[in-house]
């Protein structure tokens, strides 16, 4: 993740700086002791007896934080969970990775955890859609459903004793094309009912993957891949994988029209000025920025620029303290 | 143009003055792309835009990503810049100290460049790794920056580094740091040296006058008065990175590990070609090169305007 700083002029940063104000005078006061930076002291009862965790130390006898972030207990455990940090997955969160190797029955994605997470191949649908038991000839046939340096979205299955594993029980998880990836820090990403989003007045698909991992791309129709021919083959002949054979002329009547592209490149951008900005990631939010460029008749890149960000966080603002008035 | 008796391309009144000292060097591919690893379709994507001039991030082929510049960020030398050119983020230094010119050369200073890689920029460039991809920066900016071996198109006028001729002169050293890398490098290089130099003040000398004919005159270094360098001369440079049919200016990573070849020309503010180097293993048509380099000579207009100013507010801030 690299990060980008606004370069701001003086009246700009007035008003961002207002803006981020506003958006602190709303935030709820009832666990803003739970964000601590270094040196704080965290508040514990010591009659209870402590467990002092991870990004915690012992200093004459209080415990205070050695990390910037927010402070979560567990029974007797304190410890800092650190904003800027590698994702921590949780069992059911949708995931984004991209395939670092091909192994025995198991892909191996790098999803910006510690370890590298694991697809077993018996943990995903096969595309022909038959349950089945998989066959030494599925093994071998592996590469024909994701290659190395795949882009794959999946579910967090659970922790194993040989590491985190994934599935992909179901169409709408599996290999992603035609479209980009973006990181963002994690802690952006909330966990919420849906992270898959078809936005039909663009024709795109956004997938908000819980590890940071954005998929902004073209939308794609959760089809059925069964293909009857391939099946009949795949039965008897170990497949190669298809590499691009195709030449330069039939590659460029595939790429995407320009129309749809227009519209996968202003909502990327979305995603990058709320990272920049440190906004969590939503769909509403990103709806919002898109209509907001659109009815201010900005140019996709200028989205990028400072002005549009101190905009965005001055919309935020508005949003947020109106939202705030309707309840 | 007009050939001196030693073959080089010399400096002289021609209607046409273009003194091009091409010094096209193939360098390694591998080095300059990074370790970004994309899919087939996310490699079909950019290349799609490129093709549609609609790029990843909305720009168009000859877009540059927003640039800002900040000057007088390091104390401790005699100027130093940092620029940044969307997540990619390099700084520069200048540091002059006083030495002897070389006995080929009397009238002449020196000035020596020296890039480096950071680690916190990519993993790959921990311990060595980064020695391979500085080395190559150094050298292409050697050849954009400071000219032919003749001295002609550089950037930097050395003979006013001169104290006494043949016996003192001024040294630059010139070093580059990669804080954090996003494609672009020589650009956003070239950019920072520029600034860097621009923020440069070099201490007036004084030399005693009567040592002046001695082997080793006597020399008092003036510690509050300092003489601007002269920066008007210093070129910009502009890459454009070849991917499918089409060149575009400012690859991020991304673009970069799609490209076939990338040339880089550096162009002073009158639109003279100071260098030109290439990377890449792919080989450029003569045609298609005139062609990038006329459209490189526009592109570098509007970067040398908005550099310019860049520079001047970055300094009217650090004044204030």
């Amino acid at each position: 993740m690299r990060e980008i700083q606004l370069p701001l002029s003086q009246t700009q940063k007035v008003r961002l700086q207002k803006a981020l104000e506003t958006l602190e005078s709303l935030s709820r006061k009832v666990n803003s002791d739970a964000s601590v930076i270094v040196a704080d002291s965290i508040h514990v009862n010591h009659e209870d007896g402590v467990l002092k965790g991870h990004g915690t130390a012992d200093l004459n006898g209080e415990v205070v934080a050695t990390l910037c972030g927010v402070v979560e207990r567990v029974n007797k455990l304190v410890y800092v969970r650190a904003l800027r940090a590698k994702y921590k997955p949780e069992v059911g969160d949708i995931v984004i990775g991209r395939v670092v190797e091909v192994a025995q029955k198991r892909w191996r994605l790098y999803i910006n955890y510690n370890q590298d997470a694991v697809l077993m191949l018996s943990s995903m649908n096969m595309p022909d859609g038959v349950q089945r038991r998989r066959t030494a000839l599925d093994e071998l046939n592996m590469r024909r459903i994701f290659e190395e340096k795949d882009v794959v979205c999946a579910e967090v299955r659970g922790f194993q004793y040989d590491g985190l594993h994934l599935q992909a029980r179901s169409r709408k998880y599996g290999k992603l094309n035609r479209g980009q990836l973006l990181t963002v820090p994690p802690y952006l990403v909330k966990r919420q009912k849906q992270h898959f989003h078809h936005l039909e007045e663009f024709g795109i698909d956004l997938i908000l993957g819980c590890n940071g991992f954005v998929w902004v791309g073209e939308h794609v129709e959760a089809k059925d891949d069964m293909i009857e021919d391939e099946v009949s083959q795949s039965d008897h002949q170990v497949l190669l994988p298809n590499k691009n054979s195709v030449s330069l002329e039939e590659q460029e009547k595939n790429y995407t029209i320009l129309e749809t592209r227009k519209y996968i490149c202003r909502a990327a951008n979305a995603v990058r000025v709320l990272s920049t900005l440190g906004f969590n990631i939503t769909l509403e939010i990103i709806k919002g920025i898109i209509d907001l460029s659109l009815s201010m008749n900005i140019d996709i890149h200028d989205m990028l620029g400072s002005e549009f960000g101190v905009l965005v966080a001055e919309k935020e603002a508005e949003r947020r303290s109106s939202n705030k008035k309707k309840r | 143009m007009e050939y001196s008796s030693d073959g080089r391309i010399k400096r002289g009144n021609h209607a046409a003055k273009m003194y091009i000292i091409i010094i096209i060097k193939c360098l390694k591919t591998l080095a300059f792309t990074g370790m970004v690893g994309l899919s087939l379709g996310e490699r079909h994507f950019i290349q799609g835009g490129i093709a549609q001039d609609l790029r990843s991030d909305g720009r168009k082929r000859l877009t540059y990503r927003p640039l800002s510049v900040e000057t007088g960020v390091i104390p401790q030398v005699n100027g130093s810049a940092r620029v940044r050119i969307g997540a990619t983020d390099v700084i520069a230094s200048v540091k002059a100290e006083l030495g002897k010119p070389s006995l080929l050369q009397p009238d002449k200073g020196k000035v020596s460049l020296y890039m480096d890689c950071s680690s916190t920029a990519d993993p790959a460039f921990e311990g060595r790794g980064g020695e391979e991809l500085a080395a190559e920066l150094s050298n292409a900016l050697q050849n954009c920056l400071l000219g032919g071996k003749s001295g002609a198109g550089a950037g930097i006028d050395l003979s006013s580094l001169i104290v006494v001729e043949g016996k003192i002169c001024w040294n630059l050293y010139i070093d580059g740091l990669v804080v954090s890398s996003d494609g672009n490098l020589l650009d956003a290089l070239g950019a920072a040296i520029k600034a860097a130099l621009s923020n440069t003040g070099i201490p007036r000398v004084q030399v005693a006058a009567g040592t002046l004919n001695d082997e080793h005159p006597e020399v008092d270094v003036c510690d509050d008065e300092f003489l601007q360098f002269d920066t008007s001369g210093v070129p910009v440079i502009v890459t454009l990175t070849k991917v499918g049919r089409h060149y575009i200016v400012d690859a991020t990573s991304e673009e970069e590990s799609q490209m076939s070849s990338a040339v880089s020309i550096s162009f002073n503010r009158q639109g003279h070609i100071c260098g030109i180097t290439k990377r890449g293993g792919v080989g450029l048509d003569p045609s298609i090169l005139l062609d990038m380099i006329s459209v490189a000579k526009h592109v570098s207009e509007q970067v040398l305007n908005k550099l310019d100013s860049e520079i001047a507010s970055a300094e009217a801030e650090e004044e204030s």
